[in-house]
């Protein structure tokens, strides 16, 4: 085998090394040199827009943190001052920062079990329990993530208006008052998870869908042919199998939760009183609406850090047990 | 070199690449009378309608081309910010009121000629809109103010036949209409969330408080400030205003339907009404701010500015001089129904006989307009969240401006 290698490449070897004449050199595989930079040239496009979009804008906002740039600084950045790590040290002394992590931590712990939970169930049923109508389910069940958070809005204030809304028409059939649901500071948060719940299990379920699809047939008929149940079935061989999807889903259904901000943006403003207040939104009020760049980008690398911390805690703790 | 510095970092407004722009610009200005194309950015419905005024001028001034952008509301405040960042603002744009603070500081506006534009042309509050540490740097363009709004078919049948003219005169008057006219709620403000002050400012001002006065103090928890904000909460104590935050909120449907006899609204919900709310035309009158030591309103509005890299100054103090003369103002008016700032204007046609425009009027004359500071945002933030506290019962109206009184002392320090 190797022998026959060898001879097929003599001659050509031979032919190339007296001449480098072009019909030599046609056989070759184009030179190092050409091919790097045939590479770099296809790869310019995502350089570019990568170094413009993404690597610049992330250095200038931790440079931006160190400093107190603010309103002026926006046409004379140069007389923004190097503040070291005050902007940080500030953040923890700062009661609506706090308030805003708080309500950030709420929306994660309640929103991403629901969402996975409510994905799972939903895949699952739409995978096998439910034959007629299947693709119709799917659709209106991914049909909010597809639609616009403004349209959205204008749904659930509807849904939610204490005076003239769904929910009141509903509680006045039966002669009781609706809760005031965005009015209030102990529904605002949950109204706001419910909302966001309705929009991401579509996503999580397509997931899901994606995952159950790619466990084998075959595993399934012999956990039957051995009497599984389905609740059996489900434990043994879907959670299992799934395990992968399910991280990836938790994942990435817990990083959109930590930068959560169009809900509380289009419904409550963050109101009543800062209840629904998330860094995201608390971020975006500072550095846009007040000016205090250097404080909001500080926000943002807190933010960085806290879900960077988070992510990794769950892909150690939820890979660890597909062991 | 100019060109390329400009447009280079124009999509985001960050600190490295603007240090490159700062040194585009500047040039020889152009004379007035040279061939030129002059830029000018408008927002909303001026936008579209200045596009018609600016070909009436091209006519009359064929060496001026004018070209007119318009700029939706939302996206106004960040287009202008990251282009005064990047070094492209146009020649001329129009600004609100609550933007000049701001744009002053970033230093990007060119003051006022005060040779051809007369403070006496306009109303006061309109002007000092524009003035930002006693220099003016945008030209009054029109004006708006609020009145109160209320629904007269629904007074009559709780047995009112006046306008109310005073505080009490306003809440007997929402007390009457929940009870004898059957309406839901007795007068529309906002209890909380972004804005709140604009609802507060008719109270506040009347009563002869203010949240930074002349010399730039913060004096938000002075005894009239606090009488305006005790009887601001009342409403939602007595249960005379809905207490529930609706973001986004457009009273106008409620007050057609009468769930909502009275709010404070602007000029332009004249339109609304009529447009929106045929049904109750006839039905709804508007008068004067109910007065406490005066009946003292908010002002607001739109200026004109020119952009300090500008090199069509000549042209741009021009065009402007034609938008904001007698002549200009109230032909502005018939297009949009915006209040002319140039009180000249009042003096004829429909402006002088209409006896609603004329309540307007008599409102702008004492109106009053927010300080042009750079951080006005910021420092209104604490109002608002001084007045929720109130309205939902959290804290008295004292502890709640003494609050916010010490967080607007640090912030008008700075």
């Amino acid at each position: 085998m190797s022998t026959t290698t060898e001879k097929a490449r003599g001659p050509r070897k031979a032919g190339a090394a007296p001449s480098p004449a072009p019909g030599g050199s046609r056989g070759r595989t184009p030179s190092m040199g050409v091919q790097n930079a045939a590479g770099w040239l296809f790869s310019t496009p995502f350089l570019v827009l990568f170094t413009v979009f993404m690597a610049f804008p992330i250095l200038a906002t931790l440079v931006m943190s160190f400093t107190d740039f603010g309103l002026r600084n926006v046409t004379r950045p140069w007389e923004a001052n190097f503040i070291g790590f005050e902007n940080y040290v500030n953040l923890f002394g700062d009661e609506k920062f706090l308030k805003s992590l708080f309500n950030t931590g709420y929306f994660v712990v309640v929103g991403v079990p629901l969402t996975i939970g409510i994905g799972l169930v939903v895949a699952v049923l739409l995978n096998n329990g439910i034959d007629r109508a299947r693709t119709f389910f799917r659709v209106g069940l991914y049909a909010p993530v597809v639609t616009t958070i403004v349209a959205v809005a204008v749904v659930w204030r509807f849904v939610l208006d204490p005076s003239d809304g769904l929910i009141a028409g509903l509680f006045s059939e039966v002669g009781w008052t609706a809760p005031d649901f965005l009015g209030s500071e102990a529904l605002a948060m949950p109204s706001l998870i419910v909302m966001a719940v309705w929009r991401n299990v579509g996503t999580v379920m397509v997931l899901f869908i994606a995952g159950l699809q790619a466990i084998p047939t075959e595993v399934r008929e012999a956990a039957k042919l051995d009497g599984a149940g389905v609740w059996q079935e489900f434990r043994s061989i879907t959670v299992p199998l799934l395990r992968p999807t399910l991280l990836y889903a938790t994942v990435i259904t817990t990083i959109g939760y930590l930068n959560v901000f169009e809900e509380p943006f289009v419904m409550t403003q963050g109101g009543p009183s800062d209840s629904t207040l998330t860094v995201s939104l608390n971020m975006y009020r500072e550095g846009f609406n007040f000016f205090h760049m250097g404080y909001a980008s500080a926000m943002a690398y807190v933010l960085f850090v806290v879900i960077m911390g988070i992510t990794v805690l769950q892909l150690r703790l939820l890979k660890d047990n597909t062991k | 070199m100019s060109r390329i510095a400009r447009t280079a970092p124009a999509g985001i407004a960050l600190a490295l690449a603007v240090t490159l722009s700062a040194c585009g610009s500047s040039g020889g200005d152009v004379a007035a009378d040279e061939k030129q194309t002059l830029t000018v950015w408008a927002m909303g419905a001026e936008g579209e309608k200045l596009a018609d005024v600016a070909e009436v001028y091209e006519k009359a001034n064929p060496n001026i081309t004018v070209k007119v952008t318009p700029i939706g509301w939302d996206v106004a405040h960040q287009k202008l910010v990251s282009a005064a960042a990047a070094g492209t603002l146009p020649d001329v744009a129009q600004m609100g009121g609550s933007y000049l603070g701001e744009f002053a500081e970033l230093g990007v506006l060119e003051p006022v000629d005060t040779e051809v534009f007369d403070k006496k042309d306009f109303f006061p509050a309109g002007w000092e809109q524009g003035e930002v540490d006693g220099t003016a740097y945008g030209v009054p363009w029109y004006v708006d103010t609020r009145v109160l709004y209320y629904r007269t078919d629904l007074a009559e049948k709780a047995g009112v036949t006046k306008a109310p003219a005073d505080w009490k005169g306003l809440k007997d008057l929402a007390g009457a209409y929940q009870e004898k006219a059957g309406t839901k709620w007795g007068l529309s403000i906002q209890p909380s969330g972004l804005d709140t002050v604009q609802n507060f400012y008719s109270f506040l001002y009347s009563a002869g408080g203010e949240i930074v006065n002349d010399k730039g103090e913060a004096v938000i928890d002075s005894p009239e400030a606090v009488k305006a904000l005790k009887e601001y909460g009342s409403y939602f104590d007595e249960g005379l205003s809905n207490k529930s935050v609706q973001p986004g909120y457009d009273v106008v449907k409620d007050f057609g339907n009468g769930r909502v006899p009275m709010f404070f609204g602007g000029p332009w919900h004249v339109t609304l009404l009529d447009e929106g709310q045929p049904q109750i035309k006839g039905k709804w009158a508007i008068a004067n701010v109910p007065a406490d030591a005066s009946s003292t309103s908010m002002a607001g509005g739109s200026s004109l500015v020119v952009s300090k890299d500008s090199e069509h100054k000549a042209a741009a103090t021009e065009f402007i001089t034609y938008l904001t003369d007698t002549e200009g103002q109230a032909d502005w008016y018939e297009r949009t129904k915006d209040l002319p700032a140039n009180t000249s204007a009042w003096e004829s046609g429909a402006l002088a006989d209409d006896a609603d425009l004329q309540i307007f009027k008599k409102q702008m004359d004492t109106a009053k307009s927010s300080p042009s500071l750079a951080n006005w945002t910021e420092i209104t933030d604490k109002v608002d969240q001084a007045i929720a506290k109130v309205t939902q019962g959290k804290a008295s109206a004292e502890d709640a401006l003494k609050t916010a009184q010490s967080e607007i002392e640090g912030l008008v320090k700075q």
